[in-house]
């Protein structure tokens, strides 16, 4: 009986929304803005992941060992590398043109006078300080569970 | 004013973009062998997935910051333009995707644990299972095991009883509740002459005496055994035999009687061997005795019969005294034939033994007795063997005892009748019987036919010593005399009696044997 009401009224909201309204709103259209917001939201969903899995693993007590430890060194390095992009994006979007001299030169260089937003975007520029870092702690942990999973094969 | 270079920062940029997708790969690859390496374990799969979503964002980001790198330094700017928004979004794309991998880890690590203990649980209960298994395998194993010899044992007992059944030489029996016998071995069979299906026959039928079979039933009900029972059997053909029967009663487990069992052991030739020699040992005995008696009676009765005649001589043969000393001559002579068989029966009589055919004998006192007997219409058949060795005897002693068994046959047929004399040899030397059709002998005087002074005669008619006589004659000779009544072929259709048949067998004396003395 609730199945049947609840498809009455569905099919009537339908048929309302189909007769009565002014001009259709199927699609939305997206401004510029929009990908740098989903790009940064991204970044902000991926380092919560990574912390949620630091916090996981952490707590864990069945995935402790080197190889765990490895992993979450990572999580670390790789969630911080994720808020510095973002920072760093951020900071770019407060820049413009004239804040650079020689753009898109190998003498490209950031213009004076130096103030927070143009060296927080400096350093966040070597972001790959930490996205490295953190690549070679994920390595070295699959490394090590490899290992260790293939001792206890052996056994 | 101070300006900050961008080229370390772009050198990093580049560098390390290509260090990032070199790592990311190798990555790829330690995850990929994890997850090969156990398969079912969902750890190793998630680091797996989450590692390729890692590769893919570094190759995605890598190429797109060198590509960028290129394109602008190489004045390529309206080209990166196109390109940039297509690398951001893969990036913004692949981040997400990697975001997502981790977050749902937590759900998939949860169902894999739930799997895990489950199967855990159920390895522990397979584990418990084969343990139980094994265990039930083993002791079925021995369970087997020990049936297989259970068996054997069984099959063994079984055929050492069968065997024992089988070949007992005794009566071994099994019946049910009313008698009827259920199963008998083969000795039991022949000895009991069962022709008819065992189990149509009655045990109790085959007692030959009523108070046998009362005392067999009593016993078994009272005491639920029997022991050392004297029975006398009745067979089928007639004939009779003795057995000492031990039997036991069969009870169900509310000790109601089922059945009985029983051993019963043939005494037939030991009872008869036991009355042969009891007899021999009171024919010996009363021998002895008639001995004594007439030698004791011989010497007086010889003086009274020669002083008798020689008073015959004093007086006048037609004097009264003269016929009164003949009736005491008489008598006294009478006395005297009676001592002298006495002294037959007892073998003191002397003997002139010489080879005598016994059909020649036969036909000798025949020719004089046939004629008497004819008169009493008694016919006499002569079943002689062709060829029959001589025996070893005194003839004249030989022909007293055919004359006794052939009056005793005429008094037996006082309406006349046949007598049968068959003579025949085997190994056990020469036979011959004298079979009458007469009223044959009661079973209560058996016994008693060879004593001497017993008769069946009236008084004056008969001494009682005839038979005493021949049974000391064959003795004498080393022979055998039996008896057997009624005949073994008495007239079945009822016109004359059962008759009876004396057997009489001596040491068969060839031509050429020497002689013995001690026959």
């Amino acid at each position: 009986m609730a199945s049947k009401k609840i498809r009455e009224i569905v099919i009537a909201v339908l048929v309302l929304l189909v007769t009565t309204t002014d001009s259709a709103w199927a699609l939305q259209s997206h401004g510029a803005p929009e990908g740098v917001y989903v790009h940064q939201i991204a970044h902000l969903l991926f380092a919560g992941a990574l912390i949620y899995l630091y916090w996981h693993t952490r707590r864990t007590p069945t995935l402790a060992g080197r190889g765990w430890k490895y992993l979450q060194t990572f999580c670390i390095i790789f969630a911080c590398w994720n808020i510095v992009a973002l920072a760093g994006h951020e900071a770019f979007s407060f820049l413009s043109a004239e804040d650079f001299i020689d753009k898109n030169s190998w003498n490209e260089r950031i213009a004076g006078p130096l103030n927070f937003t143009k060296v927080l975007y400096f350093i966040t520029k070597m972001d790959h300080l930490l996205f490295v870092p953190a690549m070679l702690a994920l390595v070295i942990s699959l490394r090590t569970l490899y290992a260790d999973a293939a001792r206890e094969e052996q056994k | 004013m101070i300006s900050l270079p961008l080229l370390p920062a772009v050198i990093i940029d580049f560098s390390g973009s290509a260090i990032a997708i070199v790592l990311s790969f190798m990555a790829l690859r330690y995850s990929r062998l994890l997850a090969r390496l156990q398969p079912n374990n969902f750890i190793w799969g998630f680091l797996f997935y989450f590692c390729i979503a890692m590769a893919a964002f570094s190759l995605s980001r890598g190429v797109g910051h060198i590509v960028r790198i290129l394109l602008l330094f190489s004045d390529h700017n309206e080209m990166w333009k196109q390109l940039s928004p297509l690398s951001g979004g893969s990036n913004t794309m692949l981040m997400i995707s990697a975001a997502a991998v981790t977050i749902y880890y937590h759900k998939g690590l949860d169902a894999y644990k739930a799997l895990r203990t489950e199967a855990e649980k159920l390895a522990e209960a397979n584990a418990k299972l084969q343990a139980s298994a094994g265990q039930l395998q083993e002791l079925n194993a021995l369970l087997e095991q020990k049936v297989e010899e259970r068996t054997r044992n069984l099959s063994e007992s079984e055929k050492k009883f069968r065997n024992f059944f089988e070949n007992s030489k005794d009566i071994i029996y099994f019946c049910d509740k009313d008698g009827f016998i259920t199963s008998i071995n083969t000795s039991g069979r022949k000895l009991l002459g069962l022709k008819k299906p065992v189990n149509s026959v009655t045990f109790y039928d085959l007692f030959a005496a009523t108070e046998d079979r009362k005392k067999y039933v009593a016993e078994l009900q009272s005491k639920g055994f029997v022991s050392d029972l004297e029975m006398e059997c009745r067979l089928e053909d007639g004939s009779t035999r003795h057995i000492l029967l031990s039997a036991n009663t069969i009870s169900d487990r509310h000790g109601k009687m089922t059945g009985c069992e029983g051993i019963g052991k043939d005494m037939t030739r030991l009872k008869t061997i036991t009355e042969q020699l009891i007899n021999h040992e009171k024919m010996a005995s009363v021998g002895q005795m008639a001995a004594g008696v007439a030698h004791e009676i011989n010497t007086p009765l010889g003086i009274i019969l020669g002083y008798t005649q020689l008073l015959m001589d004093d007086f006048e043969p037609e004097s009264e005294m003269h016929t009164n000393l003949t009736v005491v001559e008489r008598q006294a002579k009478a006395c005297r034939r009676i001592v002298a068989d006495l002294l037959r029966f007892s073998r003191q009589s002397e003997s002139i033994k010489t080879s005598v055919d016994l059909n020649r004998v036969i036909e000798e006192v025949l020719s004089v007795t046939e004629h008497t007997l004819g008169i009493h219409q008694i016919t006499v058949i002569r079943d002689f063997a062709d060829e029959l060795s001589p025996v070893f005897g005194d003839a004249e002693k030989l022909r007293q005892i055919f004359i006794n068994l052939i009056n005793n046959a005429q008094y037996a047929m006082s309406e006349g009748g046949k007598i049968i004399i068959a003579t025949r040899e085997d190994d056990d030397g020469v036979h011959f019987s004298v079979t009458d059709t007469g009223t044959g002998i009661p079973a209560e005087i058996k016994n008693r036919i060879f004593d001497p002074f017993f008769t069946t005669k009236d008084v004056g008619k008969g001494t009682g010593l005839g038979l005493s006589v021949t049974y000391g004659i064959v003795q004498e000779h080393g022979g055998t005399v039996g008896m057997e009544s009624p005949a073994a072929h008495s007239d079945a259709s009822g016109t004359s009696g059962p008759g009876s048949t004396f057997h009489i067998t001596l040491p068969a004396f060839p031509p050429g044997t020497a002689f013995k003395e001690d026959m």
